[in-house]
């Protein structure tokens, strides 16, 4: 019980901390989506806390319903990382954005087919467990992906995003398995309350690190429209050169 | 039952490599070219500008002047002759990183912003890539030039590491002053 209060402080604390980093150093205005998604966390777990000493009949409700508009939002976080990396307007935005578009929505599908399967629908816990560990392993993926492809194309992290996408993505892959086995197996339970919550905190003390310092995603540079036509005249030149060495 | 075992092992699998991008990928910030470019301007690196290092510590000649009994002599004048440009090349790399740490002292100096743990960081890049260098020294000395090749032959990364932290502080300030700093440079070590 104790140990509950003093997690929800912590976690309200945190939230409130990083909502004054980003008013202080203007980052709003950077990261809308982040901001946004931080003040529902504020506004949640402050709704939590309310229920949590006040109002015990409607509490577990509350934190299923809560929790379940935090998945929704936790997209907020995962476009932020996607729009930061690939900033819209940038060649790569443009060459990926249909392809990246269409696994995303398939991811959803993905997760949606996982979290109708009959067999979470035994008890009310597990539907949410089932909603979380879907969501929560789609986000993971998603943030995961969009690294990797950063790092394919040799695209430049920042502090602010970098800290941002591990920090979410470690704590939504934590999230995934703790989701997981507590169905699994019920004598998880108990590491389950504190676990998720603990690793949130992490997650947020992360955020605040990435934050303190206002340090973007240095701009993609890219090459203007005479050097790409060049390169396409080269790059022209060299495939009928090699199609003319192999069929002579 | 087997979906949440996936889930588990997924979710496990997803963690370890937020974890390992992290710690793979640590955050170095990177200085820009044209920074990189005027260090490379303003301090003249001999060096690292010596393009055939790789070359220096390659011993397929000797081994071919070796593999002939009447060219044993001059195999070991190769030899002797390559340890001696081996010893005179890392003597230039050795210049070169301790020239790189007085330019970036002299920006700090200069009021270009750092931070303590940056400087401690530097200082300990420069402490322990003298002490590879001399290591690498005494090898060129006791067993010859082509004894650690791979090691000697990245000995230049050292000072290219050295000249981007340079170019990362000189990144800070605006390009406009660079040519005040290049000819402050040039005045003070003179």
């Amino acid at each position: 019980m104790v140990m509950s209060l003093v997690i929800w402080i912590a976690a309200l604390t945190l939230a409130t901390g990083t909502l004054v980093l980003f008013l202080r150093r203007a980052l709003w205005r950077t990261y809308p989506f982040l901001l946004a998604y931080v003040i529902w966390l504020i506004i949640g777990n402050s709704a939590l806390l309310i229920g949590f000493r006040f109002f015990n009949s409607v509490y577990t409700s509350l934190y299923w319903h809560s929790d379940t508009v935090d998945v929704v939002l936790r997209f907020l976080v995962v476009w932020e990382v996607f729009h930061q990396t690939f900033p819209k307007g940038s060649g790569l935005n443009r060459s990926l954005s249909k392809g990246l578009g269409i696994a995303a929505f398939l991811l959803l599908v993905f997760a949606c087919a996982t979290f109708w399967g009959y067999q979470n629908y035994t008890n009310l816990r597990s539907i949410h467990m089932a909603l979380d560990r879907s969501f929560d392993f789609v986000q993971a993926v998603m943030i995961l992906g969009t690294l990797l492809m950063a790092r394919y194309y040799g695209v430049l992290f920042g502090r602010n995003v970098r800290g941002i996408a591990l920090a979410f993505g470690g704590w939504v892959s934590i999230s995934t398995v703790n989701s997981a086995m507590v169905d699994l197996t019920n004598s998880f339970l108990p590491y389950w309350y504190y676990l998720r919550p603990l690793s949130f905190l992490v997650m947020m003390v992360a955020w605040i690190w990435a934050l303190w310092v206002y340090e973007p995603n240095p701009p993609i540079l890219e090459s203007g429209a005479t050097e790409l036509n060049q390169w396409t005249e080269d790059w022209n030149r060299t495939v009928s050169a090699a199609r003319t060495i192999i069929r002579p | 039952m087997i979906n949440l075992v996936l889930f588990t092992v997924l979710g496990l699998g997803l963690f370890g490599s937020f974890i390992l991008i992290a710690l793979r990928d640590s955050p170095r910030s990177l200085p820009d070219t044209s920074a990189i470019h005027a260090v490379g301007q303003i301090i003249n690196l001999e060096g690292s500008s010596f393009a055939n290092a790789r070359r220096l510590f390659d011993d397929t000649d000797y081994q071919v002047l070796c593999s002939n009994p009447d060219l044993r002599r001059l195999a070991e004048r190769l030899r002797h002759d390559r340890k001696q440009l081996a010893l005179t090349w890392l003597s230039l790399l050795q210049n070169d990183l301790l020239t790189l740490w007085r330019f970036r002292r002299f920006l700090i100096q200069r009021g270009v912003p750092s931070s303590l743990g940056e400087e401690l960081r530097t200082v300990q890049a420069l402490v322990l890539s003298l002490l590879l260098l001399q290591f690498i020294r005494v090898s060129i000395h006791t067993a010859g030039p082509f004894a650690l090749p791979r090691a000697t032959r990245q000995a230049g990364q050292l000072v290219d590491s050295m000249s981007k932290g340079a170019a990362l502080v000189l990144g800070r300030i605006p390009v406009a002053g660079w040519a005040e700093i290049e000819r402050s440079w040039v005045s003070s070590a003179a």
